[in-house]
């Protein structure tokens, strides 16, 4: 039994730890938190978004396996479904910038001048979708 | 007696066909004022139909330009050995309509994509489960929480690429300028490390050179 607890307890570790630094890894390699850090000038705070990085994905863990519940008002899913969507995105952008997209998208079709309107498509492409997703197609 | 001049290359980015590259176009020069002038006007290239969309210039050619006319003169290369210029073509085709087309393609695909990404992820449960953790409730159809999240997603895109706040917030240029920048500068390096047979040069081949046999 006790072997058997020791074993889980292991098992458990080593996965979490699998998957954390691999969380990590991914936020480090697409550099968002550099880019907000650039954005702010809040250079000397790279530390604490640090710990707000490894405290999120904590309380995800913890209220996501254990069906935590808090009670507060409705209002407070807005800035929290904003602050998820903004992650998102800017997780999407880093992607689509580490994947070499628009410059060579820009380059092949001659639109280097255009760059910003066809960011400005994806942007809109993703907002319309989103949208469209949640409003009409999961009501299908 | 012997003068001494440097030479640096710089990019130049794009020229146009039919255009004859001068020193003055491709290189900063340093030495005594009074030849400097005369050097800078030397004719390197013209640029014909031949060639395709990049011409290599090495800093060998506009060293043999310089010397057939100033055999006196000891030229010193700082920096890049060679430059590369980007040949503007005029496009046929309409590009406002090649835009909306693009620009729709786009639209309909990053759509698309987040659709997709959505249903890759469960995100619906996910926000079904976010909205229980924070409210207490259990809603099919979470809006309150997830029409922000669809603000937020674009909010988010805008923001990494710098436009919205561009002369706002910082100078620095935006991870897409960089990205433009690298890729171009890749091109540039590979033509330079590749192309050695280039026309640009006077002479046609690697092995001949026009001083070496006589």
């Amino acid at each position: 039994m006790a072997i058997e607890v020791l074993f889980a307890i292991f098992v458990g570790l080593s996965g979490g730890l699998a998957v954390g630094s691999g969380l990590v890894a991914f936020i480090t390699v697409l550099g968002i938190i550099p880019r907000l850090v650039q954005l702010t000038k809040t250079y000397k705070a790279v530390q604490a978004y640090e710990l707000a990085v490894v405290i999120g994905a904590l309380v995800g863990t913890i209220s996501g396996l254990h069906g935590l519940r808090l009670s507060l008002p409705d209002l407070f899913t807005v800035p929290v479904g904003l602050a998820a969507g903004i992650f998102v995105g800017m997780l999407a952008a880093a992607l689509t910038e580490v994947l070499n997209v628009f410059p060579i998208l820009a380059k092949r079709i001659g639109m280097e001048e255009n760059l910003m309107s066809l960011v400005m498509a994806i942007v809109f492409g993703k907002i319309i979708g989103s949208l469209f997703h949640w409003v009409f197609y999961v009501t299908f | 007696m012997e003068q001494h001049i440097y030479l640096q290359f710089f990019s130049k980015g794009s020229v146009v066909s039919n255009q004859t590259i001068y020193v003055k176009d491709i290189a900063r020069l340093e030495g005594k004022s009074d030849i400097l002038p005369s050097i800078m006007e030397l004719p390197i290239y013209k640029i014909n139909a031949k060639d395709k969309s990049h011409v290599v210039i090495d800093a060998l050619t506009v060293l043999q330009q310089i010397h057939s006319f100033f055999p006196q003169i000891t030229v010193h290369v700082i920096g890049r050995e060679q430059t590369v210029l980007e040949i503007k073509i005029q496009r046929k085709i309409v590009t406002p309509v090649m835009l909306v087309l693009v620009w729709f393609l786009l639209f309909i695909g990053a759509a698309l994509a987040i659709m997709n990404f959505h249903e890759d992820v469960s995100m619906l449960s996910v926000h079904q489960k976010l909205y229980s953790l924070i409210t207490g409730k259990n809603l099919t159809q979470p809006l309150l929480l997830q029409i922000p999240y669809s603000f937020g997603l674009g909010l988010g895109m805008i923001l990494f690429f710098n436009h919205l706040f561009k002369k706002r917030i910082n100078e620095e240029p935006s991870p897409l300028e960089i990205e433009m920048f690298q890729y171009r500068q890749e091109i540039e390096n590979y033509l330079a490390e590749t192309n050695t047979d280039r026309r640009s040069k006077p002479w046609q081949s690697k092995s001949y050179s026009p001083f070496s046999s006589d």
